[in-house]
């Protein structure tokens, strides 16, 4: 009773929707490996087994051994994970929050690349000589955040008043952010002057500035990337199921997002709540932009050449395969970034190209669109059993009204034959 | 079986002991219909009766678990629209389906076009179309685009679009349901044509006037289940609607005499500038609302009574005018402003304005008084309130639903989706109800029930501004009646002195009294 109740919820359907469409995006992966491993002379069937583990056990890879492989604990593979799935899950939480209040946010990248530059100008600028550097990271994050929500509310400024699509703007967005962060970067004095390397801005460490580990560096002691990212990553994406699902905020939002003409009828300030929606979208893109970067364990490479950071794409990925809710994006973001460590271990242990991970993904995530189609799939399964119960309730609510129903008369039968 | 040639055996269309069941409900118990060739046979049940579920069993929309369908006495299986198509059954839907940008004629052929190496002969079509016209009498404009013609015309071209593809059996979805009272008593006549040129018709329908003016016979539904089939010559009104609703129904409303009070809402000089054309679409209209009486503002749709409300609640900027609610000015108030200053808002259209269809049936309920103290502490939804409230109303106004507060609003009928509208509204208990059209659509049990509600929000002192198309729910409703027309208000009446026909008169602008309440 309790179990069918539990398989029956909403909730539960898209859970396993999803399992489903990750784990057919991963037996595709195997097949593709598979294939390529039999067409290509240099790899041949050995490297494909070796390859389809790999996919599956690559976060669990300790290397190898005499050609062979070997799995097991690996803190360096699953600090790095987390570590990489912070910013996606950010974008993830952006593009669900717009979702859930009929909003599409495909500007994620903008906002990231807002938040990028304003949280990188705060920390590499201070002077952390005179103020502490936990100080400095703390004014760096709310920048990128105050940054990515100022990136995000133009669209939806320009949606509210003179109803632009948010789609449309939301691209315009993103490449006036690729300008402009690569002109004000030019000119930044913030390039790193270390070795050979160009176009590319110091890590936030020559600053002194970087995210508290957290206790995490104990935890998985191997990884140089992993840091109290994470956690903050995990309370904000609860903060913002707690608004979507709990607040009247929330409840307005999606109110107007669902029915903006029944919103406003209901006195919710329409426009105010459009605006809102993609602010906070756009914060929460910065956020992730600032706790990336912030981090200090990489180092931001701009090019002069156009191009929008991937993170922000993914973010759909995330959002769409998590069905939008924020507590499933943390693990859907996870996913995604144990996929990229996959990719890096499938390049260094076989013949294989990394990019066979980017394959997987694109694969996964046009799943994830038909998501829907397998919940209903899943809801039509369970379905049968039930109809042959709640008739009968039904039934009973209107009793006594069902009752005096009349009998169908016996002419009908009969007047065929007249 | 009987083997009879399609001429001798008298029913065109059978259904026989059909069932359908969806998650929750029979949508469809064990039901029979039979349609005669060459009658008008009407289809009556209240909504969620299992009218819509039988039709489209019919169109093959839906695969019946039990039962089979008949055509001149052979068993046919529909499988999909086509097939229904196929055996010449042609439906005119309660929403038009029309290409808004497409001429008159190109919507009439469209999906039946007859070509020539790959070109479309309108010619032949433009010739074909014209003398079913004339022998049906649907006069209509083929060059006209869809958009410009009247709701009207676009029923006779969707009429059209069943005859040119020689359908014979027509099937007319709550055709009435947005027509105006003329353009009704021309659909009628309409059908006594094609029934006279041996068409045979199935007209769903919960009005029972019309059933009774046009219908030959007329099947029973209720809650899925099958009522029976009774000639209207042999029944009337009250019988029909006695066999709908499964009780007694009462037809016109008892109300007493009404005591109005203290003036609650006051309008001066209210004008609306016009979306659709450089004109005003409310000019200078002034009125008061005083506790304790139903106000009525009568007229033809799109004369301004639209404008004139959505200025009123605060969804339309007006142009010029004072609105005074409870003594205050509200003219430039937000509308929340608004609804905290006393004013609650049954709206005409009830998906785009009265719910938000997504959200579940409790989360309607509290759309006006979310943020109300009980329902919320700092900014955080108390869901034990919420739930208890909404279980309150759904017993206190009867609303049916498959879950009951957890019920998706879209999955809800639209006779329980205005209750719920009706009882979120009334259960403010604020002094100004503004009413628009609040049994738009609904079966005689709602409208009853609506009805009574609101001569008891009447008689609790409450001031009643009630907007309708009807004549005779303004008829039987009303304390006062304004009529508007064209953006101005050209008479006010007393429903007990004035007739059906003067009011007509001045609906239809062919009479109006100089004595303009003017302001000041």
């Amino acid at each position: 009773m309790k179990l069918n109740r539990f398989l029956n919820k909403d909730g539960t359907r898209s859970v396993f929707a999803t399992l489903i469409s990750i784990l057919i995006g991963l037996l595709a992966g195997a097949v593709i490996i598979l294939i390529v491993g039999l067409v290509d002379q240099k790899l041949g069937l050995n490297e494909a087994w070796k390859g389809i583990r790999l996919l599956f056990l690559g976060l669990f890879s300790k290397g190898q051994q005499a050609g062979r492989l070997l799995f097991g604990f690996n803190s360096t593979n699953i600090g790095d994970m987390l570590f990489r799935a912070v910013p996606i899950i950010m974008t993830g939480l952006s593009v669900s929050l717009a979702y859930k209040t009929g909003l599409f946010n495909i500007g994620a990248s903008g906002q990231f690349l807002a938040g990028t530059t304003a949280s990188l100008f705060i920390a590499l600028k201070m002077n952390t000589a005179v103020v502490a550097p936990w100080i400095v990271w703390i004014i760096a994050f709310l920048g990128g955040i105050l940054a990515g929500a100022f990136w995000g509310a133009i669209p939806g400024i320009l949606k509210a008043f003179l109803n632009i699509n948010e789609v449309l703007a939301c691209i315009m967005t993103n490449w006036l952010a690729a300008n402009i962060v690569t002109w004000i970067f030019e000119g930044s004095g913030l390039q790193c002057t270390e070795g050979t390397k160009t176009q590319v801005i110091w890590k936030t460490t020559h600053n002194g500035v970087a995210t508290a580990k957290m206790g995490l560096d104990k935890l998985f002691p191997e990884s140089q990337q992993v840091d109290g990212g994470i956690i903050i990553v995990i309370v904000i994406a609860v903060l913002v199921y707690i608004l979507l699902t709990k607040t009247t905020l929330g409840f307005e939002l999606k109110a107007c997002g669902s029915n903006r003409h029944a919103a406003r009828y209901a006195g919710i300030k329409d426009k105010r709540s459009i605006v809102l929606s993609m602010a906070i979208a756009g914060a929460l893109a910065g956020a992730g932009a600032s706790l990336y970067w912030l981090s200090g364990s990489t180092e931001f490479h701009w090019q002069t050449y156009l191009s929008l950071p991937g993170e922000g794409f993914t973010g759909i990925a995330v959002a769409l395969l998590g069905a939008c809710n924020p507590i499933a994006n943390i693990f859907t973001g996870m996913f995604l970034s144990t996929l990229d460590v996959v990719g890096s271990k499938l390049s260094f242990y076989t013949g294989y190209n990394e990019y066979i991970t980017d394959v997987i993904i694109a694969v996964i995530v046009y799943l994830s669109a038909f998501s829907l189609l397998i919940k209903t799939w899943l809801s039509k399964k369970f379905k049968a059993a039930e109809i042959k119960k709640i008739p009968d309730v039904v039934i009973t609510s209107h009793g006594p009204e069902m009752a005096k129903t009349p009998p169908v008369p016996a002419n009908t039968g009969k007047e065929g034959n007249e | 079986m009987e083997q009879a040639t399609s001429e001798a055996y008298p029913y065109v269309i059978e259904m026989l002991h059909i069932t359908k069941e969806f998650p929750g409900i029979k949508a469809n118990d064990d039901i029979t219909l039979q349609l005669r060739r060459g009658e008008i046979h009407a289809l009556l049940g209240e909504n969620g009766a299992g009218k819509s579920t039988l039709m489209s069993v019919l169109f093959g929309l839906y695969q019946p678990e039990q039962g089979e369908i008949r055509k001149d006495g052979k068993v046919v299986q529909i499988k999909d629209p086509n097939d229904a198509t196929a055996l010449n059954i042609g439906m005119v839907h309660q929403h038009f389906k029309l290409v808004e940008v497409f001429t008159v004629l190109d919507n009439i052929i469209l999906g039946a076009e007859d070509t020539k190496l790959g070109f479309i002969q309108k010619k032949e079509a433009r010739k074909k179309v014209k003398a079913l016209s004339e022998k049906y009498g649907l006069s209509i404009d083929m060059d006209a685009k869809v958009e410009d013609i009247t709701v009207g015309m676009q029923q006779r071209v969707e009429i059209l679009k069943m005859l040119y593809r020689d359908n014979d059996i027509l099937i007319f979805d709550e055709p009435t349901a947005v027509l105006t009272p003329q353009e009704i008593e021309e659909l009628m006549q309409i059908m006594r044509n094609l029934k006279a040129e041996g068409k045979s018709i199935l007209f769903i329908s919960h009005k029972l006037n019309e059933i009774m003016a046009v219908a030959d016979r007329v099947t029973v539904l209720r809650k899925g289940k099958y009522v029976g089939t009774v000639d209207t010559a042999n029944t009337n009104k009250e019988e029909l609607s006695r066999m709908m609703v499964g009780r007694p129904v009462q037809l016109v409303v008892e109300k007493d005499e009404a005591k109005p009070k203290e003036t609650v809402l006051k309008v001066e000089g209210l004008t609306v500038p016009s979306k659709l054309h450089k004109n005003d679409a409310v000019k200078n209209v002034s009125l008061e609302v005083r506790a304790g009486e139903i106000v009525c503002i009568a007229g033809i749709d799109g004369n301004g009574q639209t404008e004139f409300v959505h200025a009123l609640t605060g969804l339309e900027k007006a142009s010029a005018g004072k609105i005074t609610l409870c003594g205050k000015d509200i003219t430039k108030a937000s509308i929340r402003k608004r609804s905290l200053t006393g004013m609650s808002h049954i709206p005409e259209d009830r998906h785009k304005h009265g719910m938000v269809l997504d959200f579940t049936l409790e989360q309607n309920l509290v759309l006006q008084r979310y943020y109300e103290p009980q329902f919320q502490n700092h900014g955080f939804i108390k869901f034990g309130a919420v739930r208890q409230y909404a279980d309150k109303l759904i017993e206190e106004f009867d609303v049916r639903s498959g879950q009951g507060p957890i019920t998706k609003a879209r999955s809800m009928s639209g006779g329980n989706q205005q209750k719920a509208i009706v009882a979120r509204e009334f259960d403010r208990n604020l002094p100004l109800i503004v009413a628009v059209q609040p049994t738009r659509g609904l079966d005689v049990g709602a409208i009853e029930y609506i009805h009574s509600q609101l001569v008891k929000q009447r008689d609790e002192g409450k001031a009643v501004l009630l907007v309708s198309l009807e004549l005779e729910e303004v008829m039987n409703l009303s304390d006062r009646i304004l009529v508007m027309y064209e953006g101005e208000i050209v008479g006010e009446l007393d429903p007990k002195t004035t007739t059906a026909q003067e009011l007509g008169l001045y609906m239809a602008g062919a009479k109006r009294q100089d004595k303009e309440v003017k302001a000041e």
